[in-house]
């Protein structure tokens, strides 16, 4: 086997049989832990418990990784020169249990805890971005007036770019409008119910669902509410994008 | 490609109901012997009875719905299954996977012949590539990090062996990789900082034969790319797309995922080797022989493992033998599968996250596009331009088809923290479109592209033919038979869902099928 010295080293080394699946977090006893790492870790391993130069890191420590209850973590700290050597087994695993809380956190962090402070842009270059590119279709006093009331900085951030996709709390996106024009017959309109190369299908003003095979001689024209912001995608410079935000965020 | 002498001797011991492993070097024909159909991950068949002039007669053979069965999946299982695994065919018998899931099926009829269930403990259940043959036995991985193998002939358990940690937050849903008495596994995880790495196990008893991790050891020229041991020790690049081979060159190729922690890369400067990289192996020793870097420090997931597909072929005037990359992050690579040396370095969609390429053919990332905590607008988004989907090469066209997209998003920083872990980050949002690309491979150029109507994504992987076919699902629910040459649409089969898996071809009693999966279920179509 290849790196035998390195092995000792790596995070992956030792599996031996697969465990068990990872039990729940308990959080009484995790916060029991809490005071007790606070009490006698804290100052080596940090306040996340992602080390120090003083300590390592225990998010990433295999003993602590496949600890249960303490069963590893106890050896391991009798073994270990200036540790605590003398709490209980139940404290044992309220330590495991801070410390298992602390790895699902990790974990978990793809998910912002708190929204991110999009507000960094100059809301006056926004506004003048908003009068060269987006004053054709929107007005601050009209169907963006009080637009900040109703959405958190985020959600005007991705709502702008991405107006389809939405952002959180968004409203049911405008649905693409077709008009599907036969060889022989009249145009049909309506808001668009599905499309691929082979069929296409509409509901209609009046709210019949119509529906075409697709052939060469069956015209379909497609309209995108959006896509004049699609099309801004390729433009926008990231200033641009905070600017816009700063100066939505002002039509309260 | 030469025939291995051990191929060769081999073949002649092996009986009906086994798995010749000439096959996995033959054209394809009436076998899919491995997960990309053969070694060089083309996913080409040499099978040419359905062709451009009577593809419109190819029509429904049967369907198979895959039945997990009632408590059988265990902990975090699924009750319905996603078909996301290429199927193999040997011998006219068809083999599929789901996450904690094998059948046997007739390949003429759809008819299920064996069901093997694992109690599973646990571990990620997103999906399962596909299975490995070697002899008379099958393997497969499960999400709660085993290698399983079992008799082909009645699907009864032979040995598990455990291939990575739960507690480590691993999971694994690769397709093993048989070459030579090598069985290649693969291992998946990036909630946690933790080593990627690739392993060899023996066909026989399980037992590991080598283990090489995604990152130099402590000291190599390489380890510069990293400023700390501890940060390179636990820097992600994990290993969940089959490899390919090269039995000539006894060289095995496959790309290595993210860096970790994934979108937070403050406490990793430099361009952390080996994550993000198409690597060549020695698959007896488990020894580095090149590696070419897609995305150097990358910080928006472009996991670069992509399939590296290899193909002898001429370019700038001399016949080399290639290897060719779609990557994730927007770029098509060509290298010489010898050396690593790039040939080709070009975008198959635009994308605004470089500062072009360096002068390996590397692409710079410019420092900008890195997540920020107030956002940065991104092309490709979190998803790629291409993701795990196989993409095929057909040497009768002379061009690589890949599903590919063009998307946006924006990536935000949620960690300011010196030392940031785990993704301590996401992207969000977005617009994307999505089509099909047939690029030449000689100049890295999209030589015809066919947009999907429909917004969105797609998850199907391609099958070409030199019957002069491709096949790919669509965003919505066809599966769709296009002229390799041109792109134009020939033929299409409405399916119940979409397309969630690489479709194959193979031939039985002078017919020709054409399988793709949708969901929990099968189709087969022929003439």
């Amino acid at each position: 086997m290849r790196r035998v010295g390195l092995a000792v080293l790596t995070a992956a080394v030792a599996f031996g049989q697969a465990g068990p699946a990872r039990p729940e977090v308990d959080t009484e006893a995790a916060e029991r832990g809490k005071h007790i790492y606070l009490q006698f870790c804290v100052n080596c391993h940090g306040n996340l418990a992602k080390g120090t130069d003083q300590g390592p890191d225990l998010i990433r420590s295999v003993v602590v990784l496949q600890d249960r209850e303490g069963g590893k973590l106890g050896p391991a700290l009798i073994g270990l020169p200036n540790h605590k050597r003398d709490l209980t087994k139940r404290q044992l695993a309220d330590v495991s249990q801070f410390l298992k809380q602390r790895i699902e956190e990790t974990s978990k962090n793809r998910n912002a805890v708190k929204p991110p402070n999009v507000l960094t842009g100059d809301a006056k270059a926004g506004q003048a971005y908003f009068g060269a590119k987006c004053a054709a279709c929107h007005s601050p006093s009209g169907d963006l007036a009080g637009i900040a009331r109703k959405y958190d900085p985020v959600t005007l951030q991705q709502r702008f770019l991405f107006p389809r996709s939405g952002g959180r709390g968004a409203p049911t996106p405008k649905r693409p409008q077709v008009t599907v024009t036969p060889a022989s017959g009249e145009p049909v309109t309506g808001a668009l119910e599905r499309i691929d190369d082979f069929s296409v299908s509409l509901r209609d003003a009046s709210g019949e669902y119509r529906s075409w095979k697709r052939n060469p001689d069956l015209r379909v024209d497609v309209v995108d509410p959006y896509s004049a912001h699609n099309e801004l995608l390729d433009e926008y410079t990231d200033a641009d994008m905070h600017n816009v935000v700063a100066y939505l965020e002002t039509l309260k | 490609m030469r025939l291995p002498a051990f191929i060769a001797c081999a073949a002649a011991v092996f009986a009906q109901g086994l798995l010749d492993p000439a096959k996995l070097s033959q054209p394809l024909g009436d076998s899919w012997p491995t997960y990309n159909g053969d070694y060089t991950g083309r996913r080409y068949s040499a099978l040419t009875k359905i062709a451009p002039h009577n593809i419109a007669s190819l029509s429904l053979a049967w369907v198979y719905r895959a039945n997990p069965g009632q408590g059988a999946a265990g902990a975090g299982g699924n009750a319905s299954p996603v078909i996301k695994g290429t199927p193999l065919v040997i011998n006219g018998v068809l083999y599929l996977t789901a996450p904690d899931h094998v059948w046997a099926v007739d390949a003429r009829s759809g008819r299920e012949i064996w069901h093997y269930a694992w109690k599973s403990k646990g571990g990620l259940h997103i999906g399962n590539r596909g299975a490995g043959v070697w002899g008379g036995y099958l393997y497969f991985e499960t999400p709660d990090c085993n290698l399983v193998s079992l008799n082909l002939r009645d699907g009864k358990e032979r040995w598990h062996k455990p291939i990575c940690d739960l507690d480590q937050f691993y999971y694994a849903s690769a397709a093993p990789v048989v070459a030579k008495n090598h069985i290649i596994t693969g291992v998946s995880g990036d909630d946690l900082d933790i080593p990627g790495y690739l392993e060899s196990h023996d066909p026989e008893t399980g037992d590991l034969q080598w283990r090489w991790y995604a990152h130099p050891n402590p000291g190599d020229p390489e380890a510069k790319t990293w400023p700390s041991v501890d940060a390179m020790m636990h820097g992600g690049g994990m290993t969940w797309v089959p490899s390919t081979y090269d039995p000539e060159l006894n060289l095995l190729y496959f790309g290595t995922g993210n860096p970790q922690p994934v979108i937070a890369g403050k406490a990793r400067k430099g361009a952390n080797l080996y994550t993000e990289c198409i690597i060549a192996l020695n698959p007896d020793t488990g020894k580095l022989v090149w590696y070419f870097q897609p995305s150097p420090h990358d910080t928006h997931d472009w996991d670069a493992v992509q399939t590296p597909v290899l193909f002898d072929a001429d370019i700038g005037g001399q016949r080399r033998k290639l290897l060719a990359q779609a990557s994730r992050n927007g770029w098509f690579f060509v290298l010489d599968r010898t050396s690593g040396q790039n040939l080709i370095a070009s975008e198959y969609v635009k994308t605004n996250w470089t500062q072009g390429v360096d002068a390996k053919g590397q692409p710079v990332p410019n420092p900008a596009k890195e997540p920020q905590l107030d956002g940065v607008l991104v092309t490709p988004n979190q998803g790629g331009a291409a993701n795990w989907p196989p993409p095929s090469f057909s040497p009768t066209t002379g061009l690589f088809y890949v599903s590919a997209a063009r998307a946006f998003s924006v990536y935000y920083i949620y960690d300011d923290d010196d030392k940031p872990e785990g993704w301590s980050g996401n992207d969000r949002g977005g617009f994307s479109e999505t089509m099909l690309e047939a690029i030449d491979y000689k100049t890295g150029k999209v030589r015809w592209t066919h947009k999907w109507p429909a917004n969105g994504g797609t998850r199907s992987g391609l099958l070409s033919t030199a019957g002069g076919l491709v096949f790919s699902g669509d965003t919505g629910t066809n599966l769709v038979g296009l002229d390799a040459a041109t792109g134009a649409i020939l033929w299409h089969a409405g399916l119940h869902a979409p397309v969630t898996n690489g479709p194959i071809t193979y031939e039985l009693d002078g017919i020709q099928y054409v399988v793709a999966a949708a969901g929990d279920t099968l189709y087969a179509f022929s003439q």
